[in-house]
Order: structure tokens, then sequence, then C-alpha cells
């Protein structure tokens, strides 16, 4: 396998094993890009305490290629039960209408 | 080269048949409304999609972009 299809193993294990996912520039507490910041805090706003969030800037794997996992060019991006939800401004525009918080309540609910 | 709002104004318009747009921003964050009867039908992320689709490799240079994507018919309710 070459570095891209490496990566691309990455996210999809990473997606698939956790029902919200969150790649980001920096961390929730201290996020390096307004929009990452932005989407962290639609997370919380929803009330997700545990969930896993990539740091792209220290994932270079991620950084790279993540674009091509769903064919979206940009950070931040929110995963739900393995299905790119989108960026900050869809993360944001679901939350007001109510739509996010059902979905994640449902990825996260017990089995 | 800096990349204006009117530059990625027009980026859009090259692709994408817009009832209304407005691009504003600084050279790096850029916040756009886009008004498309090709949106109708689609969620907000086929519609995000559709628009980095047109942009292609020229979100290289475009650090973020906020985007609204609107049909005609949501534009007009917004007014």
């Amino acid at each position: 396998m070459d570095e891209k299809q490496i990566a691309l193993e990455n996210i999809k294990q990473t997606v698939t094993a956790n029902p919200v996912v969150l790649y980001m520039k920096g961390t929730p507490q201290f996020p390096q890009c307004g929009f990452s910041g932005r989407a962290a805090q639609v997370l919380k706003s929803c009330g997700v305490t545990k969930y896993v969030a990539v740091n792209v800037l220290e994932d270079q794997g991620a950084y790279d290629y993540l674009k091509f996992y769903a064919d979206f060019p940009t950070f931040p991006q929110c995963y739900i039960n393995g299905e790119l939800i989108g960026g900050s401004d869809i993360m944001l525009g679901m939350y007001e209408q109510g739509e996010l918080q059902k979905l994640i309540k449902h990825a996260t609910a017990p089995q | 080269m800096k990349v204006t709002p009117e530059n990625v104004r027009d980026f859009i318009l090259q692709g994408l048949a817009c009832e209304h747009i407005q691009v504003d921003g600084d050279g790096r964050h850029f916040e756009a409304v886009i008004v498309s009867s090709e949106f109708e039908g689609k969620g907000m992320l086929q519609r995000h999609k559709r628009v980095y689709q047109v942009l292609g490799d020229r979100m290289e240079k475009i650090h973020a972009l906020s985007m609204k994507t609107l049909t005609p018919e949501q534009w007009a309710g917004n007014q």
C-alpha cells in the first residue's frame, strides 16, 4: 500500500470504529482555526461528552488525504457512524434545526 | 497571488448558475451566500460538495469558505 492508501485505510478505521469523529485543526480545548473551534463548540452544545477528535496538524496522513476520503476539501469534518456530516457550516445548520442532536443521540445510544 | 472575494464569486459563477451570489472575505477567510435552483432537492452536504466541485483545485488558495447555500425559494423566504 502506498502512503495515500494507508492514510485512507486509517481514516476508514477511525470513522467506522467510533460513533462520532471530528477531524479538526488543533484540539477541542485549543482549536487552531475558527471553523474547527466552532465545530467542537457545536458538538459540545449537542451534549456529546465522548467523541474522537483527530488533530490533523499532528496527523500528516489525515492532513494530506482526508479530502479524498469523502470528496470534501476542507477542515473540519464531522463523521457520525462512518458517514460524513459536513463541515462547521453544515454542523451548525443541522444543530439549529435540531437534526444533529438527534443523529448523535441515535449514534451514541447504548445498544 | 491573493484571492479576492470577487475572484471567488467569479470562480463559482463559472461553474454554477446562481440566482444570487454574494461573497465577502479578507483573502483568507470567505463567506458566501449562494442561491441556485440547482440546490433544489439536495441536502446541505451535497450543496457544499457541488460548490467545492466547481472551485476544484482553487480551494488550495482559498483557506476557508463559509457557505450559506439556498434555493431561490429559501432565499425568498429569507428576505
